[in-house]
């Protein structure tokens, strides 16, 4: 044994103890409760995705006369497809509702403020990348709802003053849904979009390594105690525990309650009802509410105060001199936002 | 929580995943194995049909059948044989067996116990209506011309003229086999109990009441009965599954001729060869017709794909390769939102069973609005012919444009146009002609002429007209509209002059020189033309 690992160690001259003293980071004892170390789980289950969806693209044709079949095919005559397409949807909806949560849990803890502005902006554009995943993901499947939605999406753009026009070519490839528009989906959902949402993890949590978690403090813990504990092994195990019930999870939903298809994609026939996923329930609501520049631009203006929130904040307890100001406000989005999606999931249109 | 709790904590839930990843690879090969046919679906054999199940299915039984219902949805869903077997007390076909009232005879008003709405809509249909058969032409050449039936009463035996060696038994002939053998077991029989004097006991007879139950008592100490009490089937009239058959409980038609027993098979009634049983032949060929058109050539290509096991069909969303009979007159597909019909007259736009074609406009009940007047026309029709090829267009519309749909249905509606003006209507009236001046008699078939007509229409009129319904060049024109002209140049104008012709022999003047006038009058059209008048049956 002695023999390989020096013979590792000549050609990789880093030793296990420096590997240890890299990864091993202090741990805030916080982290040890349930509830508030669930920060990996859309990293874990961003991994999911990716493997699946390798998977799923050993089979899937980006094409509008294949796409159809294609992902017919992958659900009823692939050994697994069923399971594996159903798993990678179920992610796909556990990992965006996952980083919502975990956006809730950053700004109610108010963990975005100074000197963590940027790592927020991180996490907003982490937030937009994955529902644009989540997007092209369903548009790929080229049911009525993937060409219908990506007509509406299309459409949407289109009434944004002078770049409106140029959004929407940069979406459907085109003036309009063309044979070209799935394979761009495609591209952009499988290699540009994941390449990106990579790219951002990586900065996200180097932020994170650099600044440190923020730490919480509960009434009862010890003050005198340590206020630490090791990455290795204890919070890796809890990780993997995390791990594993979603894996079940995603196992039993899978099982339990595979991936459908609906009708294929039919120009001809505009559906009656046309909804997104619920991920977009809220934004589609409020952009029912008002005309159509005016939902745009403002739901365009929410996204940029969501955007540069901890300079707001700051702004907010300066002026107000109440440090809780931004919780509250909080409150009320989150009532708007449940609110939206709830009416928008009971009612046709 | 502390580590080596946290260690076992993962060696269980990695235990749990691994588990859960074995129940992902049994659901995977019970799915295979039933894809490849190697296992069927769970059966829940209800109790009351336990000891039906047990005897049926032994060998010197009727295990066939209990195979068939093994396989069968019903099965599946633990609906057993008594569900639909059963009699309610007082019908008169019920008897008692091994401890339940059940009936021989399942018909559609017992299949309305939980398909209500296939029931109303088939009842409504033109299929139900296909018994009506029993009083039209057709069945005059099955009991008369090619069997026997007395004038009077219920009489359709002859003698034997020799003996035939080997079957001493054979001491009379039943006039009536061609038609139970024939038209009846595609159009239904009026299902008859055995009378105790050999007459036969039917619906006329029972007058059942909206419940399906006799209201003349009279007449039931007339039926025979087994020794068990099971009353006795009149011969002729069953065992039949004709679409639309005459029932004992007033209902019409017998869900099983489509939906074979006792498998009652999705995947069988989806396929053309279902239909096939009665819609082929020389007078209407919709199976053979539909084998020449590239719908037909594209199922026999692309069967294998169309899911045609599959619980839901529907069209766009469950397959696309190509349409069957059934995809295109009765089942659902994504632009209707799946609606399955049972009346596969719904988007019928044509019929193109009469003499001469007609729009189908239909009233409240489902039947063909005659009327001529247009005003009164409009007040009787409750679903125009419009709106049916509105129905048939969605289903087109899955795999063609609306342009070329439009220019398929404007050669279709040319061709019928074509062949009612030129050919049906004129020979229509040559032969009402013949009647009107009493040069025919009133016997149907018993002249020429007449058999030449109902060629010309019944036959090849027919297959024209379906040939060009359902894109097959060859039926429309060479053994549709090719024949067809040719049996009306070169039979049925040449057999009425010479009718006529003999009419004027025998100093039947007048009557000769009002049928010719009438020839004369069609031949001398624009679209007669073509032929030297000599010659035009001259």
């Amino acid at each position: 044994m002695s023999r390989i690992a020096d013979w590792f160690q000549e050609r990789l001259p880093v030793s296990g103890v420096q590997l240890a003293e890299l990864t091993n980071e202090p741990v805030p004892n916080h982290l040890r409760r349930w509830w508030w170390c669930l920060g990996g789980t859309p990293a874990y289950l961003f991994v999911v995705q990716i493997v699946t969806g390798i998977l799923l693209a050993f089979y899937y044709q980006a094409a509008p006369e294949t796409a159809y079949q294609s992902v017919q095919r992958i659900t009823e005559e692939i050994s697994f497809g069923w399971y594996l397409r159903s798993v990678h949807k179920w992610a796909a909806t556990l990992m965006i509702a996952a980083i919502i949560l975990h956006q809730m849990r950053v700004y109610f803890t108010a963990a975005y403020r100074k000197p963590r502005e940027i790592n927020w902006m991180v996490g907003m554009c982490l937030l937009l990348t994955t529902l644009v995943i989540g997007f092209t993901g369903y548009s790929l499947v080229f049911e009525q709802l993937s060409y219908w939605g990506a007509t509406v999406a299309a459409n949407i753009c289109d009434t944004v003053p002078y770049v409106g026009v140029y959004a929407k070519q940069l979406l459907l490839a085109g003036e309009t849904y063309n044979e070209n528009t799935v394979s761009r989906f495609y591209i952009l959902h499988a290699a540009v979009l994941p390449a990106t949402l990579i790219m951002l993890l990586v900065i996200h949590i180097g932020i994170l390594r650099l600044q440190g978690v923020t730490e919480l403090h509960f009434e009862d813990e010890p003050e005198d105690g340590p206020q630490h504990f090791d990455f290795f092994p204890d919070h890796l195990y809890t990780e993997v525990i995390a791990g594993l019930v979603l894996m079940i999870l995603l196992s039993v939903l899978a099982t339990l309650f595979p991936a459908t298809m609906g009708p294929q994609a039919d120009p001809l026939t505009t559906p009656e009802i046309i909804k997104p996923e619920w991920f977009f329930y809220a934004t589609f609501r409020w952009l029912k509410l008002f005309s159509g520049t005016v939902a745009v631009l403002s739901m365009g203006f929410i996204v940029f105060i969501m955007f540069v929130w901890p300079f707001i904040d700051a702004w907010l307890v300066r002026v107000t001199r109440n440090e809780d100001v931004s919780f509250w406000i909080g409150i009320v989005g989150v009532f708007l936002l449940v609110g939206l999606t709830t009416w928008e999931a009971l009612v046709a249109h | 929580m502390k580590l080596q709790t946290k260690r076992t904590v993962i060696g269980l839930l990695g235990i749990l995943f691994l588990l859960s990843l074995v129940l992902v690879q049994a659901m995977e090969v019970v799915r295979r194995r039933q894809e490849a046919g190697l296992s069927t679906a769970h059966v829940a054999i209800p109790a009351a049909s336990k000891t039906c199940i047990e005897c049926h299915g032994q060998a010197a039984q009727s295990p066939g059948i209990v195979d068939h219902w093994m396989g069968s949805t019903h099965a599946e869903k633990g609906i057993g044989c008594v569900q639909c077997h059963l009699a309610k007390k007082g019908d008169v076909d019920g008897f008692d067996h091994y401890g339940s009232h059940i009936a021989t005879i399942v018909t559609p008003k017992d299949c309305s116990r939980c398909h209500d709405r296939e029931y109303q809509e088939f009842e409504h249909s033109h299929h139900a209506k296909a018994g009506n058969i029993l009083a039209s032409l057709d069945n005059f050449l099955a009991e008369k011309v090619e069997g026997f039936r007395a004038e009077e009463g219920d009489h359709h035996f002859f003698n034997p003229h020799s003996p035939t060696p080997g079957r001493p038994d054979i001491t009379e002939v039943n006039g009536m086999s061609s038609a139970f053998v024939g038209c009846q077991q595609c159009h239904g029989s009026k299902v008859a109990l055995l009378g105790k004097d050999g007459s036969r006991i039917t619906v006329d007879e029972l007058q059942p009441d909206e419940n399906g139950q006799p209201t003349n008592s009279a007449i039931l100490d007339q039926i025979v009965k087994n020794d068990d009490g099971r009353p006795k089937f009149h011969p002729g009239s069953w065992p039949n599954t004709g679409i639309g058959r005459l029932n004992l409980d007033g209902s019409l038609g017998s869900c099983s001729a489509c939906h074979s027993r006792h498998d009652f098979s999705p995947r069988r009634a989806r396929q053309p060869e279902n239909c096939g049983k009665c819609h082929l032949g020389p007078d209407h060929p919709q199976k053979e017709i539909y084998e020449e058109s590239k719908h037909g050539v594209a199922f026999r290509d692309l069967k294998d794909h169309m899911n045609l096991d599959s619980k839901s069909w529907v069209l766009g969303k469950d397959y696309t390769q190509a349409p069957t009979c059934a995809t295109c007159h009765m089942s659902g597909n994504s632009r209707n939102k799946g609606r399955v019909t049972h009346d596969p007259g719904e988007r019928l736009s044509w019929t193109n069973r009469p003499p001469v074609s007609a729009v189908m406009d239909t009233d409240a009940d489902g039947k063909l609005v005659k009327e001529t007047d247009p005003d009164k026309r409009r007040a009787l029709v409750a679903h125009t012919a419009e709106e049916k090829r509105s129905e048939m267009k969605q289903v087109c519309a899955h795999c063609h444009t609306p342009d070329y749909i439009n220019a398929f249905y404007k050669q279709y509606d040319d061709f019928v146009v074509l062949y009612n003006e030129k050919f049906a209507k004129p020979g229509q009236a040559i032969m009402a002609e013949l009647s009107k001046q009493e040069l025919l008699t009133k016997v149907q078939f018993d002249e020429e002429i007449e058999w030449t007509w109902f060629y010309l229409w019944h036959h090849e009129g027919r297959r024209a007209r379906h040939g060009a319904s359902m894109m097959a060049p060859d039926y429309a024109h060479w053994h549709g509209m090719y024949e067809v002209a040719e049996r009306f140049y070169m039979e049925l104008i040449p057999q009425a002059r010479e009718i006529a012709a003999h009419a004027a022999e025998e100093g039947q003047q007048e009557q000769a020189d009002a049928v010719i006038k009438v020839i004369e009058d069609i031949l001398a059209r624009p679209e007669h033309d073509w032929m030297p008048k000599k010659a035009a049956g001259d």
